[in-house]
C-alpha cells in the first residue's frame, strides 16, 4: 500500500479507535507564514551588527573593532558585519528590520534560563511552561499547523497543540507494513498514540522530498533552510516553524572579518537570502524572526572572545514589514551607558518585536496577543515595524 | 506493575531476557549493587595520559606541516576517541551492577564535558568518565566536582585553562612584552555555580561569578602547549621579576602526560570573596576551598536533589521526594552512596503511574542488553548521533536533559521505528526468539504486543524489530 493512502485509511477511514491528532492539513489555504530562527549560544550582537558611528565604539571594542571599509552600512551608525553582507539584498528590498539593544524581560546570564524565557514567551523563568509558539497555534486552533524544523522539539512549540516535526537526520523509508503495525501498538499508549500518528502525517507531506533530505544531512545552515522552505512553501503544509542554530557562545577566539563568529554569519545570511528565494511566492506572506537568548559582553574578554552579557540584537525578514529600518533606542556605549559596566544596555523588549511580528503577519486581536505572551499587556509594539 | 522490572528498567539500564525471575527483593537486589566499592571499567585497552598527550601535541604542533600530516593528525585523535566511546557504551551494555552503572550515566551527563565542542575535548572524555565519575559514584559529591575541576577534559572544555589572572605576574609580563592582553574567562565558573552546583537559582551574583573565574586562574592544563607551558612554541617559562613559574603537577606520571597544572604565575593574587566568605590568597589551596565550600552550600543539596528525582522518580517529581533527597544530601555531606540507598527507599520511585520515557542512550542500551549482547556494534557511536545523543557530546555544558519532552517528539519515534529495524537484523543476533523479549517489558496481557509477538507469519527478525520500537519499550 502506498504510504497516502495507507495514512489515510488510517485516519480517516474506518478503523473506530483512531482518534485524529491535532494536526490539520486539509484545511483552507492560509496564506499567513511565520518563522522563528533561534540563535542558541548567545550571539554577539555588537559584531553582528556594528554601531559603527557611535564615538565610544572604537575604544569600547579595540581590537574587536571593525574598519569601515569592511562594512554595510545601513545609517549613519549601524552597519552589517562583513558575513552578513547578503542580507543587503534584503535591505534594499525593504524586507529586513534590525533590532538593537534588544533583550528578554528578565535579567539573567545563563543560556538555559534566558532560552527558557525567550521560548515560553514568559517574563521570569517558572518550572514548566508550555512554548509561545504553540500558544500561538492554539489561539489559532484549527487553522494552522507547526513544524520544529530541528533535531528534537523547541521549548518554543511545546505544548497541548499537537505539532510535527522534521529533520534531515532521518534514516531512510520504513516499509509500509512494518509502521501499519508499530501504529497498532502505539494506538495503545495514550501518551504517545498522538505523537507517533503525527509522524505518519509528516512523513505523508515531506517523506517523499528525498532531494530535502540529502541536502540537508550535508550539513550548513543554507541546506536546512532550504529545505524548510520546501515544507514551508506548500499550500497545505505547516506555515508555523521554529528553527534553531548552535554554535554562537564565542567565549574564546571569535575572530574578526573571515573569523569563526564571522563566518557563522555569513551561513546564517546566505540561509536566509536561499530561504527567501526557495519559498517563491510564498515568500509574499512570511515573516522570519531572529533572536538569541542574550548578547555578550561589551568588551572582548581574557581569552579573544566575549562572555554572556544582556542586550543584543536580532532581525525581522519578509515582505510584511513595513520598510527596511534599525529598530533601536541607542542606549549608546560610553562606561556609564552600560549595563552593570559591561554589557549593552537593554532598551528594547524581545516580546514587543514578536508581538508586532505576529500581528502583521495574521489577525490577531490584542487578546489574543496577551494570551501567546502573559504579562505583556504593558509592552508595546515597537512604531512603524510592520506595514 | 512489576516490581522486578521497575528495579530493572527503571534502576538498572534494561533487563536481560529471564532476568526478572531471578529477583525476589528489587529494594535489596539494588542495594546489594552499592557494596563493592567503586565499579570497575571492563576494558583494560585504555589509552594513557602519554597516548593523549603525544595525540594532542601532534595535532596541536604550529607551522610546517603538510596537509596529509594534518589530516593523520587528526584522524589520530579521532580514533582515539572513537574507541574509547565503544569502550564506555561497552561498560553500560555488559555491566552486571546496572543499577552503579546508570548512577555513573547520571553523574557524567551532571558534570559533563562534551566531546563534540572541542577537539581537544574528544580523546579526554573516555578518561575523565574513569579518573573524575567511576572512582567517586559510591563516594563524595566534592570529591567528584573536585576531581572534575582538575581534569584537563573539563579544562578545556570550559575554557579555564586558558584564563589568566588580570594582575597576575604572568599576565603583567606578557603586557610589559608587548603581549597580547590577556585575562579573565568566566565560562567554567559560571557554570560550576548554575549547573554543577548550586543551580541557576541558588542564590548567586555577577561578582560571585568573577570572584570564583578568579580563585580559579592558574588552573590549567599541562602538557598540551598553553600558555606558559614546556610544550608552548616559545618554550618553558623563564623566571621573571613578576614571580617564578611554579608547576605543582598534581599526576606524576612521565614527561609527556596530559595532566593538571596550577601555576602560581598565571593566578590572580589577593584576597577575594565568594557568596560573603572571604578566600585569602592561598594558591591552589584557595580554589580547593571554595568548591568543596559550592558543594556543601544549602542550594547545592536542593539542586542535586531535584535533579536525581526527576531522573529516577518522574519528570515532574513530587515536591516531598525532592525534600527528602536534600535531607540525605546535607545530613550526609554529600555522600553518593548515602543518596543512591535514598532513591530506592524513595516511594515516588515505585508509583505505578510515574514512568520515565527512556533517553536514546538508554533506548539502545536496553536495546542491546534485552539481546544478550556484550559487544557493542561498530556503528553504535553513528546511531547515537542519529537519535542526537552520541556519547558524552551533549550540545550545550547543561547535558542531556531526561524528560519525555525532549525526546519523544514525532520525528523521534518515526526514527526509532526504523532504528529497530537496522537493529533486529543485526548478524551478532543469531536466532534470536521473539518471544523472549515480553520478559523484559512491562504489559497487560491484553496488549496487541502479545498477539502481534505470537504471530508466526510475520518473520521473527520483524517481530523484535516490533518490541523494541513499540511504546512500552520506550518507558522504563
Amino acid at each position: 500500500m502506498n504510504r497516502r493512502v495507507f495514512v489515510r485509511n488510517m485516519c480517516y477511514g474506518g478503523i473506530a479507535t483512531c482518534v485524529l491528532p491535532n494536526v490539520s492539513f486539509a484545511q483552507v489555504e492560509q496564506p499567513g507564514r511565520f518563522v522563528f530562527v533561534l540563535l542558541r549560544g548567545g550571539f554577539d550582537g555588537l559584531a553582528a551588527v556594528v554601531p559603527y558611528g557611535d564615538t565610544d565604539y572604537r575604544a569600547l571594542r579595540g581590537s574587536f573593532a571593525f574598519s569601515e571599509a569592511e562594512l554595510t552600512p545601513l545609517d549613519a551608525t549601524f552597519a552589517l558585519a562583513p558575513g552578513l553582507a547578503p542580507l543587503r539584498v534584503l535591505w534594499d528590498a525593504n524586507e529586513l528590520a534590525v533590532l538593537h539593544a534588544m533583550a528578554i524581560p528578565h535579567r539573567t546570564r545563563s543560556h538555559f534560563d534566558g532560552q527558557a524565557i525567550l521560548e515560553t514567551g514568559l517574563d521570569r523563568p517558572v518550572g514548566a511552561s508550555d512554548g509561545w509558539l504553540n500558544r500561538l497555534l492554539q489561539v489559532m486552533s484549527g487553522r494552522r499547523a507547526g513544524i520544529a524544523i530541528a533535531a528534537g522539539m523547541p521549548l518554543s512549540l511545546t505544548g497541548a497543540y499537537e505539532v510535527e516535526s522534521w529533520s534531515p537526520a532521518k534514516l531512510g523509508v520504513v516499509d509500509d507494513t512494518f509502521l501499519e503495525r508499530l501504529a497498532v501498538l502505539y494506538r495503545a499508549d495514550a501518551a504517545l498514540h498522538g505523537r507517533f500518528e503525527a509522524a505518519l502525517q509528516q512523513q505523508d507531506l515531506v517523506g517523499e522530498e528525498p532531494m530535502a533530505r540529502g541536502n540537508a544531512r550535508r550539513g550548513g545552515i543554507t541546506p536546512l533552510m532550504q529545505a524548510a522552505a520546501r515544507i514551508l512553501r506548500q499550500d497545505r503544509g505547516p506555515n508555523i516553524a521554529a528553527m534553531e542554530f548552535s554554535g554562537w557562545d564565542t567565549h574564546a577566539n571569535q575572530g574578526m572579518a573571515g573569523g569563526a563568529l564571522d563566518r557563522l554569519l555569513g551561513q546564517l545570511a546566505e540561509g536566509l537570502v536561499a530561504f527567501r528565494a526557495d519559498m517563491g511566492a510564498a515568500w509574499q506572506t512570511t515573516t522570519v524572526v531572529v533572536m538569541t537568548e542574550f548578547g555578550r559582553t561589551a568588551r572582548p574578554n581574557g581569552t579573544r572572545g566575549t562572555d554572556h552579557g544582556t542586550a543584543g540584537a536580532g532581525f525581522v525578514l519578509g515582505p510584511e514589514l513595513s520598510r527596511s529600518l534599525v529598530v533601536s533606542d541607542w542606549p549608546g556605549l560610553a562606561e556609564s551607558a552600560l549595563y552593570e559596566g559591561r554589557d549593552l544596555k537593554p532598551t528594547l523588549d524581545t516580546r514587543a518585536v514578536l508581538k508586532a511580528a505576529l500581528a502583521g503577519t495574521f489577525d490577531l486581536t490584542a487578546t489574543q496577543l496577551d494570551r501567546i505572551f502573559p504579562n505583556s499587556g504593558g509592552v508595546r509594539a515597537p512604531a512603524g515595524l510592520m506595514g | 506493575m512489576d516490581l522486578a522490572l521497575r528495579a530493572l528498567n527503571r534502576f538498572g539500564l534494561g533487563a536481560r531476557p529471564g532476568e526478572r525471575r531471578a529477583i525476589s527483593d528489587s529494594r535489596g537486589w539494588l542495594k546489594a549493587q552499592l557494596d563493592g566499592g567503586a565499579p570497575s571499567f571492563p576494558s583494560t585497552e585504555t589509552p594513557s595520559a602519554v597516548a593523549i598527550g603525544d595525540a594532542l601535541r601532534r595535532l596541536r604542533q604550529p607551522g610546517q606541516k603538510s596537509e596529509q600530516e594534518r589530516r593523520e593528525a587528526r584522524r589520530g585523535v579521532v580514533d582515539l576517541a572513537g574507541a574509547e566511546a565503544r569502550s564506555g557504551l561497552e561498560a553500560r551494555i555488559g555491566s552486571d551492577r546496572p543499577f552503579v552503572e546508570r548512577l555513573v550515566a547520571f553523574w557524567s551527563n551532571h558534570l559533563c564535558v562534551s566531546a563534540a565542542a572541542k577537539i581537544l575535548v574528544a580523546p579526554l572524555a573516555g578518561s575523565y568518565e574513569r579518573a573524575v565519575i567511576r572512582p567517586h559514584v559510591l563516594g563524595r559529591f566534592e570529591d567528584m566536582v573536585l576531581a572534575s575541576a582538575k581534569h584537563p577534559a573539563m579544562l578545556a572544555y570550559l575554557d579555564n585553562f586558558q584564563s589568566i589572572g588580570p594582575s597576575s605576574p604572568g599576565a603583567r609580563a606578557t603586557q610589559r612584552n608587548g603581549g597580547a592582553r590577556r585575562g579573565l574567562n568566566e565560562n567554567y565558573a559560571r557554570e560550576l555555580l548554575e549547573l554543577h552546583t548550586l543551580g541557576v537559582t541558588g542564590g548567586y551574583t555577577q561578582e560571585d561569578v568573577q570572584a570564583l573565574a578568579r580563585i580559579l586562574t592558574g588552573w590549567t592544563i599541562d602538557g598540551i602547549g598553553g600558555p606558559g607551558s614546556r610544550f608552548a612554541p616559545g618554550g618553558p617559562p623563564r623566571p621573571g621579576r613578576g614571580g617564578t613559574g611554579v608547576v605543582r603537577r598534581v599526576r606524576t606520571e612521565q614527561g609527556g602526560a596530559i595532566g593538571f597544572a596550577f601555576r602560581e604565575m598565571l593566578h590572580e593574587p589577593g584576597t577575594k570573596t565568594l557568596l560573603k566568605a572571604r578566600y585569602d590568597e592561598e594558591g591552589l589551596a584557595e580554589g580547593e576551598h571554595a568548591v568543596r565550600a559550592l558543594c556543601r552550600h544549602p542550594s547545592t543539596a536542593q539542586f542535586v536533589a531535584a535533579k536525581l528525582a526527576s531522573h529516577f522518580v518522574s519528570d515532574d517529581p513530587p515536591a516531598a521526594a525532592v525534600d527528602r533527597l536534600a535531607r540525605a544530601f546535607r545530613s550526609s555531606d554529600g555522600d553518593l552512596k548515602v543518596m543512591a540507598r535514598a532513591l530506592v527507599d524513595e516511594p515516588e520511585a515505585w508509583r505505578d503511574d510515574a514512568r520515565k520515557f527512556r533517553t536514546p542512550q538508554d533506548w539502545f542500551v536496553a536495546v542491546m542488553r534485552a539481546f544478550g549482547s556484550n559487544e557493542v556494534s561498530p556503528n553504535a557511536p553513528a546511531l547515537l548521533r542519529q537519535l542526537r545523543q552520541p556519547l558524552w557530546s551533549p550540545p550545550s555544558p547543561k547535558g542531556f536533559g531526561d524528560a519525555m519532552q525532549e525526546w519523544a517528539d514525532p520525528d523521534s519515534l518515526l526514527n526509532r521505528g526504523e532504528l529497530s529495524r537496522t537493529l533486529s537484523r543485526l548478524p551478532s543476533l543469531g536466532a534470536l526468539e521473539p518471544g523472549s523479549l515480553l520478559d523484559v517489558v512491562d504489559v497487560p496481557s491484553a496488549n496487541p504486543l502479545h498477539a502481534l509477538v505470537a504471530d508466526t507469519s510475520i518473520p521473527a527478525r520483524e517481530r523484535v524489530a516490533l518490541v523494541i520500537a513499540g511504546p512500552a519499550f520506550q518507558w522504563r
